[in-house]
Order: structure tokens, then C-alpha cells, then sequence
């Protein structure tokens, strides 16, 4: 099962959010477990759901060469069950991992001779059966064999079964550079249900059919990253990008790691960071507090501390001292993207970064203004900063329109840029951006999962507390600021320049997909299949969240949401007509 | 070596955790009891109103932040386009939106919209016109300003329009580039036919033949008070904004003219196996089905409930199960069983498998579908299916907005309210005999329509390790194929 979703949607869109000076204080009731595990909760009478969810404060970039991957994998292994959850017999269960596991060692034999054949260039493919010795082969068949006789104890997909027969929805998780995130929507009534099951899997995990999942997840990035015309460019950028940071692999892993991690590697990845002092749940809905936390020490009471506390990631990006440009040759449109390297979630200059973002972007920013409108050299063009926990970048990006060159669309940015260097920002003009911001300020408290969301994104980074402290630094940025930053960062050395031109000759794919790397993709096509299953009204509702979600999308989200904008009013168009 | 698998068989040999479970803690989740969930759902006729010109608007209160959501259905749809100008319901209801009005320039609304922090919009699709404003309580006098300027005087600025048109026709150049898109259009085809405006496509001809004045007709003929149906929430008090919106439509007269109804399809779709052939992909898009029923067919309930246990359920359905988990065929594939609102909906299997494995996917979908007009559910299937859907029933009213929307829609297509009170009390009455029979009754082998795009001859050739499952035997005749059409003139080729 792949469970990571809504991964950019929610996590992006929530993470860049500015909020507003005038907007109302969220009060939440913080407690913290002695294990260290801390408990946020938001009682909002209202319908009677809640909405619930954890982060563990691990992402890829806790990561290291050799494992990259291994933060997603776990995402996956966090849904195959528990002792008690996904099998007719444990002890039988844990009999075959364990013989599974003895095999697959001496298969590691076997295969790093096959790669070492192939690094001295004696053979081509070290997955040809051809190549494996009799050995080899056997072991394989062996492994195949307990495999099959370890899916006659398995019951498939049982933590969902018992979410949904309960009336959960919603389940699903996702990971990024800087944590991962499991979260579900459940009546008011199984407030004890949630404990239940999250608790046994934190405290009783089987990690059962690692293989196979870590097989699914390697599959599942050839497919995209090979089919996909930007995907696999994007990748090669970020790593272009980031010279030494953690930012530099993506988030699913580099393919020789993610066939190639092993299940000691992943325990111990386990022990060290979903350890409860690394994590926090969140609860905002339907439920009454002192019961709440006395499940919370029934049932997260008794996960131990971890040995330590995990260390941050060691490696800062260097400085970077000159230019760099990639050109590439894809099937997409003409376009150009820029990145400058700027600063990490939280830095004093951010809001006055995130503001001037916010004054390119949208119908009526200056980007679409100029290279869209007045100049007609771009179809569209987007930019914006995007911090993280530990580095952070500013992206502009636009498409060439019909005979124009993304080199002019560059241009044309770049002149955006000197502007905001050399003139300051009319008033009026940075009233509307902070306008934008109050009133985001309300919507994103509008509904009980954006809450949740928010409150575990931002515990991760800094601690939910700047849900109310950074709403007046966004409101203080003053013209000046803008200038300030604007000739701080947005400087040649420390840029990247990725110039797209369109490949010749090669048929394009599903279109709307075409600008979307391959974890979006991922994404897009299994919210499409959440959207198959939403009545008219939610539709509607998504749709109506769309311009919002738009706006406050950093640039590199924006082709997802549009995507999603795509296959909500195919589906509304659908259910308009018949249905 | 030696060493590491030592230390594994320590850890994974060590007493399972479980035995550390605190005695009040249940085993297993099932063995934990619930209170009843008790809630009553929210009551449509207690939130309606009627304005003195017979507009009726829904209102429902929410005052935990000071944000209003109007939003106003209107009595129109692409169904209703003239011969030869399919595209202008699209184009108008959008162009309402970025046109500006005749007191304010397209980008003067647009910098006024945003200045304001609001967020305005205007539709048409198939069936319904829809527009919305969302804004800060203290910004509702001016943002219903905006939002009635754009109703009821859209300017529908020429530049506006010509750049959507060049779009439009942009657009259309890729119409056989995705086959998604490809796989969406002829099973329209197929279930719907030619004639129906449900598969009219829009084309070169007709986009271009679309004038401004087209626009202005359109919405002239559709956009007034008799055609309105309000939904409002939030941070609000009914009769204030009763007075607002009553003030506005004041002196707006209502059009008499009747609007015509949604006309069903005439159209018996032929059961057969067709195809449309993109050599240059590897996945496979297949659509399995024939027609559904209508809403008000009194066997709705276990018709949901039979379809929610066959692929409607997700993660846990039949067709998810097998062609996903078990067999590895397919990253998503479910079903649903569509019950149209105006004529009969399309019941529906839909998934994608690589090439080789589409046969494959495909008979096991076949033999899912015969397995649930053979064999009663189980009793655990059904109690799960069962308490999904009572037991999300509440997220219909998650907010005021969603209960509002809900309520006009409802009232826009003419449905009694009364299902709400007695949804989960039908849902929990149906058995696995009810199950049976509708899925006898209502799903058939003989009428199944089966539409595979993708590289038609490496499915046809399907899978050397499973030679036993051909796609040509699965259907009663061999494979038709359904050429591409011209994208702008949306003619096929005839062979």
C-alpha cells in the first residue's frame, strides 16, 4: 500500500503559510507524556469527528548515503500490521521473517558478486537470471517459497479494515524532507479506537513484507521518475542544487538504496526516531480533554524513551560561489526555473522573503502582470520561498509561450527582480499581500484536519506556538525589508538555473501529469482516486478551496494543484451529468 | 554475516510486546466498546428562507471566525447551448468571472477581488451554473457588491475572451495526448452515444463561431433571481443577510420563460469489447460496465452498499484487494454504481494495469463481479461496509458550508430532505440477501460494455507467464477498434 498521498498538497501548503497579525489566537492544551512525547490537543465542539494524527520528526534529510529512502520506506512499513493486526497466527508470522531475513543475507552475498561483475564490465544486467549461480537461484526460489507460504497467514490491508469498519476515513500518511506524517479522521465516539491502534503500532510493529514493499516503492519510482518529463530532471537539479546539504536526494530514495536497505538498517532507523520522545499527536475536534490525555498516558505510556535524543543532521550546504546552469532536453513545454539559496524556516528574513513571494505571485502579482500580460513571453510564472528546517531556497519558475525562449522568460524574471531591488513597493500594493494574509489567517482554521496538520508541521519545525507568534513578523515586513532581502539573496553566484526545451519527437503522456515530478504524480493519481470516492458537495468544496489553495501554494505545488483541479471537475462533470 | 542474523533472531525471537499489554488494555481492537455515536443531522427546512421575490436561500450559522461563504446555484448548464456553439456555457460562466463588470475593468475587478482578500467565483457545467464569494465578515457589504456586479453585469471583456478561446483551442490540440482523457470520452461514447450534450464535444468550429454577444445572451437568458438558489454560511445573522441579498436582487426582474429539463440519453449501449489503440504507452486504462439506475430508485441502499463491497470501499473492496494487493496487477482500480440524478447513471469498473496484465486484471474484475451474483457477502464484509457509511455520514455537515451546499443542491435537483432522517437507519437494514439480489438484478454479464486504451497490441498479446488469460476470449466478439478522432473537428476517420 502506498500511504503518502497528500504529501506536498497538505505538507508545502501548510508549512509556507504566513499568518496574520489580526488573526485569533488558536488555543491549544499542551501536555507532554514521561516518555517525552507530546500531546497537543484542540477540543472544537461541532460535528462529531476528530481529526488525529502524529509526526515524527524524521524526514529524508535525517537520512545518510546508502539508506536514502529509508524515511519513506518506513512510511510504507508503518501500515503491514502490528502482532495483534494483518495475520491468522504471529508466532508462525515472526518464524518466517526471521527465516526470510536469514535468507535474504546470503542473497546480499550473491548479489553484490553479480554487481561487482557488472562494475568490471563482465556482465551487463545483474539482474539477468542467466547471470545468478545455481546457489543463487535456489536461495531465490527458497525465499519465494516462504513468501508464499507467509501470505497464507497474512490478512491484507487489516489496519485499514479496521480503521474503515469503525468508520474511520481519511487514513494516510506522508513524508518529506523534514518529517513524516500519519494521520485519520474518526467519529467522536472512537476516540479510544485511534490510541489503540496507533499505540500498537508504535509499541508492536511487524514490519512484515519489507521486501516486497521496499520492491513496491522501487517500482513505484522507476515508473514515475522514467515516465515522467520533469520528474527525473527535477531530481537531477535538487541534487545540482544542494552541493552538500541532505536536501540534495530525493525523498523517495536514490534507486540502489531503496533495493538495497536492510532490516536491521530500517530497526534501527526505527528505534532511534519513533521513539516517543521524537513524536507528537495532535487531536482537534469533537472530544473532551481529560479523557483524552488519560488515554493518552494509558495507551503512549508505555512506548519507552529512546536511548537519546536524535542528533540533527550534521552536514550545512556550502556556500555556493558561482553559478550553475542545467539544460535539459524534455518532453515539456519550453520553461525555466530559478532557484536562489535563501534561508531555512523561522530565519528573521523569511516573512520579508514569503511577502515578496506573494507580491510576484497570482492573477494580479507582478509576475503574471509582466512576463504573462504585458510582455506575452510566459503562459504562466510563479516563484517564492520555500524554507525548510535546516536550509532553504527562493524558486521562480515560467513557461514560454508559444515562440518565445525560456532564456526570455529568464530575462524577464530577472528584471521582476532588479525591480524589487531598486524601487520600493507601493503601499497599496503590500496592504493587498497582508489582506491576503489575515484572512488566510481565518481559513486555515476553518476546517479541524487543516488544524491538526498545521499544528504537527509546525511542532515539528519550531513548536506549534508560531501558529500565533509569526503572524506579526508577516505583518510588520515593511517596504524596505523587501529591497533589503531582495538584494540579499537574489544574487548570480548563488543561483541555479534549470533551462527545459522540448524534446523532439516523443509523444507526450497524460498530459496533465506532464509537469509533475514523480512523487506528485504519485500523489496526484492516488488523490484522484480519493476524488472517485467524494459525493458532489465535497468535490465542490475542493473545488472552492482551489484559487486558496493556488495562492498558497509554493511555486513548485502549483502543477499539482492544478492537476487536482483538473481531475476534480472531470469528476464533477461526470456526476453533474448522470449521476 | 554470522553476526548480524544472530542478533536479529534475539530481537525477533524476543516475547512479543503484547504479553506487556496492561490488563485493561483489549488485546485486539474489536474487543473494545463504543458509545453510541449520537447525532442528529442538522434539519434543511429550519435553515430555509424565502426572500419576498420567492428566492430561496439556505442559511446555516457558524460565528467561531469571522469569515461568510455565499454561494448561488443558477438554473442553467452546457445542456442548454444553441446547435453549433458547444463551448459557450464554459466560456460564459468563467468569463463572467475574469470579464470584469461594466462598472469595473477585468483587471480592476480582479485587483478589487484581491485587494479584499476575497475569493469570487463563477461556473457553468453540465447541468448547473454556480458562483461563489468568500470573504471577511467585515468585508460583506462591499464583497456582495462584487459578487452582484459579476452576476448580473458581467462585462465580458473581448481581450478576456479571446485569450480564453486561444486557450480553448490550445487545449484542444492535445485532446488525444492523455488517455485518461481518451478513456473518459468514449465511454461517454459508449454508455451515452453521440447525440447526448453529456458527450457533445466542444470543437474548432463551434469555439470559434462563439462571439461575445453569445456570452451575453447566455447569460441573459439564465442569470436572474427565478433562477437562483442561495446557500450561505458562516459568520452570519439570517435576517441581516436576508436584508443584504434582498436589496440586491431588488428590482432584478425574474424571467417567466421556463427552463427546459435535462433530456435523458436515447442511446442502448451494445455490449461488446472495444479498444483505442496509443502504441506508446505501457499501462492500460480499461473501463468495465453498462448503465446504472436513477437516484430515487427505492434499491439505493443496498445498491450502495453492494458496490462499496465489490470496489467502491477503497483499500478494503473486492476488486482493490485481488487486482492490487494480491495480485500486484494494478495501482488502483475500484467500481462504482452510478445513480443519475436526471436519467440513469453508469455502473462502472475502472482500473489500470500494464499491458500484459490487462487480460488478466480484466477476468479477474468479470470474475468478481459474478462472485457477488452468486455468493452472499459476508457477514463481515457487510458490517464493515455498513459502518462506513454510517459512521461517515456525519462528515455530510463537517462544516456550515458543506451543510448549506448540501442543502441547495439538494433543493436545486428537487429532492426531498427527508432521505437525511432516515439514510443510516436504511443503510444499517440491508442484509446480505438484499445484496445478492441487487447485485442480480442490477448488474449483468450479458450487457457488459469493456473499453481498453492503451498499446492494443501488447494487451492483445498479454502475458507469456499466464498464457491462459486472453482478452479476445473474454468478450463474445473479437476487439473493436475506435479510432482518434481530429482533435479540433472531433470526427473519426471511417475505416
Amino acid at each position: 500500500m502506498t500511504m503518502q498521498s497528500i504529501r506536498r498538497i497538505a505538507l508545502f501548503v501548510l508549512l509556507l503559510l504566513p499568518a496574520a497579525a489580526t488573526g485569533q489566537e488558536v488555543r491549544v492544551i499542551e501536555h507532554e507524556l514521561d516518555n517525552g512525547m507530546t500531546l497537543l490537543l484542540v477540543p472544537r465542539p461541532g460535528d462529531p469527528n476528530i481529526a488525529a494524527g502524529w509526526v515524527a520528526k524524521v524526514g529524508s534529510v535525517n537520512e545518510r548515503p546508502g539508506i536514502t529512502g529509508v524515511a519513506h520506506l518506513f512510511e510504507h512499513m508503518m501500515f503491514k500490521g502490528t502482532h495483534a493486526i494483518g495475520t491468522t497466527d504471529i508466532e508462525q508470522d515472526l518464524r518466517i521473517i526471521e527465516e526470510l531475513d536469514a535468507l535474504k543475507a546470503e542473497i546480499r552475498i550473491e548479489e553484490a558478486h553479480l554487481t561487482e561483475l557488472q562494475r568490471l564490465g563482465k556482465i551487463d544486467d545483474p539482474q539477468d537470471p542467466d547471470a545468478r549461480s545455481p546457489r543463487h537461484q535456489e536461495l531465490l526460489d527458497e525465499f519465494e517459497a516462504l513468501l508464499a507460504r507467509q501470505s497464507e497467514l497474512l490478512i491484507k490491508e487489516d489496519f485499514s479494515r479496521v480503521y474503515t469498519g469503525q468508520g474511520a476515513s481519511g487514513m494516510n500518511a506522508g513524508t518529506s524532507y523534514d518529517f513524516t506524517i500519519y494521520f485519520v479522521n474518526v467519529p467522536a465516539n472512537k476516540l479510544e479506537l485511534w490510541f489503540w491502534m496507533e499505540a500498537d503500532r508504535l509499541l508492536n510493529p511487524v514490519f512484515r513484507e519489507f521486501y516486497a514493499e521496499r520492491d513496491v516503492v522501487h517500482e513505484e519510482r522507476r515508473l514515475r521518475t522514467d515516465s515522467t518529463p520533469i520528474g527525473k530532471f527535477r531530481e537531477q537539479f535538487d541534487a545540482m542544487f544542494w552541493e552538500s546539504s541532505p536536501y540534495s536526494w530525493p525523498v523517495v530514495g536514490w534507486p540502489s538504496d531503496i533495493s538495497g536497505i536492510t532490516r536491521e538498517e530500517a530497526l534501527a532507523f526505527f528505534d532511534v526516531y519513533y521513539a516517543p520522545n521524537n513524536l507528537a499527536a495532535t487531536l482537534v475536534g469533537d472530544f473532551d480533554p481529560d479523557e483524552a490525555i488519560a488515554l493518552a498516558e494509558r495507551y503512549f505510556g508505555r512506548l519507552p524513551r529512546g536511548a537519546r535524543d536524535p542528533f540533527p543532521p550534521r552536514t550545512r550546504e556550502m556556500p555556493q560561489l558561482a553559478e550553475k546552469r542545467m539544460l535539459a532536453h524534455a518532453e515539456t513545454n519550453p520553461q525555466v526555473v530559478i532557484r536562489y539559496h535563501s534561508v531555512p524556516d523561522g530565519h528573521v528574513d523569511e516573512p520579508a522573503l514569503v511577502v515578496l513571494g506573494q507580491l510576484l505571485n497570482g492573477r494580479t502579482g507582478r509576475l503574471y502582470k509582466a512576463l504573462v500580460e504585458e510582455q506575452e513571453v510566459a503562459t504562466g510564472a510563479s516563484g517564492g520561498q520555500a524554507g525548510f528546517k535546516f536550509e532553504g531556497m527562493f524558486e521562480l519558475r515560467g513557461t514560454a509561450r508559444q515562440g518565445r525562449t525560456p532564456e526570455e522568460v529568464e530575462q524577464a524574471i530577472y528584471a521582476e527582480l532588479e525591480r524589487l531591488k531598486s524601487e520600493p513597493v507601493g503601499s497599496r500594493e503590500l496592504q493587498k499581500v497582508k489582506n491576503q494574509n489575515a484572512a488566510s489567517t481565518f481559513r486555515d482554521l476553518e476546517g479541524n484536519f487543516q488544524l491538526m496538520m498545521q499544528l504537527l508541521i509546525r511542532e515539528n519545525m519550531r513548536g506549534w506556538e508560531t501558529i500565533n507568534t509569526d503572524p506579526p513578523l508577516y505583518d510588520a515586513v515593511t517596504a524596505e525589508d523587501i529591497m533589503r532581502v531582495a538584494g540579499k539573496y537574489f544574487t548570480p553566484e548563488t543561483r541555479a538555473v534549470a533551462v527545459y526545451y522540448r524534446k523532439g519527437g516523443a509523444a507526450a503522456e497524460d498530459e496533465r501529469f506532464t509537469d509533475l515530478d514523480d512523487e506528485e504524480r504519485q500523489q496526484v493519481e492516488q488523490m484522484a482516486g480519493m476524488i472517485r470516492q467524494m459525493n458532489e458537495e465535497q468535490l465542490d468544496q475542493m473545488l472552492a478551496g482551489a484559487d486558496q489553495m493556488r495562492s498558497q501554494a509554493p511555486p513548485e505545488s502549483q502543477d499539482m494543484v492544478d492537476a487536482l483541479v483538473e481531475l476534480v471537475r472531470e469528476r464533477l462533470a461526470e456526476l453533474g451529468g448522470g449521476q | 554475516m554470522k553476526r548480524c542474523r544472530l542478533l536479529l533472531v534475539v530481537l525477533l525471537l524476543a516475547p512479543p510486546p503484547v504479553a506487556a499489554q496492561a490488563p485493561d488494555i483489549p488485546a485486539h481492537p474489536s474487543d473494545l466498546a463504543f458509545e453510541p455515536l449520537s447525532f442528529e443531522p442538522p434539519s434543511a427546512a429550519q435553515h430555509r428562507h424565502t426572500l419576498p421575490g420567492g428566492v430561496v436561500v439556505y442559511i446555516v450559522e457558524d460565528h467561531a471566525l469571522p469569515l461568510v461563504d455565499v454561494s448561488v446555484l443558477v438554473r442553467t448548464g452546457s445542456y442548454l447551448e444553441p446547435a453549433g456553439k458547444a463551448g459557450l456555457a464554459a466560456l460564459t460562466g468563467s468569463q463572467m468571472r475574469a470579464g470584469g463588470t461594466a462598472s469595473l475593468a477585468a483587471a480592476d475587478f480582479d485587483e478589487e477581488v484581491a485587494f479584499l482578500a476575497a475569493e469570487i467565483s463563477s461556473s457553468i457545467g453540465g447541468t448547473m451554473g454556480q458562483a461563489s464569494l468568500n470573504c471577511l465578515t467585515k468585508d460583506l457589504d462591499v464583497a456582495l457588491d462584487l459578487l452582484f456586479d459579476m452576476l448580473r453585469r458581467p462585462r465580458f471583456d473581448q481581450d478576456r475572451l479571446d485569450l480564453a478561446k486561444s486557450q480553448t483551442l490550445q487545449g484542444m490540440e492535445r485532446r488525444n495526448d492523455s488517455t485518461r482523457g481518451i478513456e473518459g470520452r468514449e465511454w461517454g461514447r459508449l454508455m451515452r452515444g453521440d447525440a447526448h450534450f453529456s458527450t457533445r464535444p466542444a470543437t474548432r468550429a463551434s469555439v470559434e463561431s462563439i462571439t461575445r454577444e453569445d456570452l451575453i445572451a447566455f447569460h441573459e437568458r439564465y442569470y436572474h433571481p427565478g433562477g437562483f438558489i442561495f446557500a450561505v454560511s458562516g459568520d452570519v445573522e439570517p435576517g441581516d443577510v436576508l436584508a443584504k441579498l434582498g436589496a440586491r436582487l431588488d428590482g432584478w426582474p425574474a424571467s417567466s420563460d421556463p427552463v427546459p429539463d435535462v433530456p435523458a440519453p436515447e442511446h442502448d449501449p451494445r455490449p461488446a469489447l472495444y479498444g483505442v489503440d496509443k502504441p506508446d504507452v505501457n499501462q492500460g486504462r480499461v473501463s468495465i460496465g453498462h448503465l446504472g439506475t436513477t437516484r430515487d430508485n427505492p434499491d439505493r441502499y443496498p445498491l450502495l452498499v453492494m458496490n462499496d463491497i465489490l470496489g467502491g470501499g477503497g483499500f478494503t473492496s473486492r476488486l482493490l484487494t485481488r487486482v492490487r494487493s494480491d495480485e500486484g496487477l494494478a495501482y488502483s482500480a475500484g467500481s462504482s454504481f452510478g445513480m443519475g440524478t436526471y436519467y440513469e447513471g453508469v455502473f462502472r469498473v475502472a482500473f489500470q494495469s500494464r499491458s500484459e496484465t490487462v487480460a488478466r486484471a480484466a477476468a479477474i474484475v468479470l470474475e468478481e463481479i459474478e462472485r457477488i451474483r452468486t455468493e452472499p457477502v459476508s457477514g463481515e464484509e457487510l458490517s464493515t461496509s455498513i459502518a462506513s457509511f454510517v459512521e461517515t455520514f456525519t462528515r455530510n455537515f463537517s462544516s456550515a458550508a458543506a451543510t448549506a451546499g448540501l442543502f441547495a443542491r439538494d433543493a436545486y435537483t428537487g429532492r426531498d430532505p427527508e432521505y437525511l432522517t432516515y439514510y443510516r437507519e436504511r443503510i444499517s437494514a440491508v442484509t446480505a440477501d438484499d445484496v445478492l439480489r441487487v447485485a442480480r438484478e442490477y448488474l449483468d454479464p450479458e450487457q457488459l460494455v469493456m473499453l481498453v486504451v492503451g498499446n492494443l497490441d501488447a494487451v492483445e498479446d498479454g502475458d507469456p507467464d499466464n498464457p491462459d488469460y486472453v482478452l479476445d476470449e473474454l468478450a463474445s466478439a473479437p476487439l473493436m477498434r475506435i479510432p482518434l478522432p481530429d482533435p479540433f473537428t472531433m470526427e473519426y476517420p471511417v475505416h
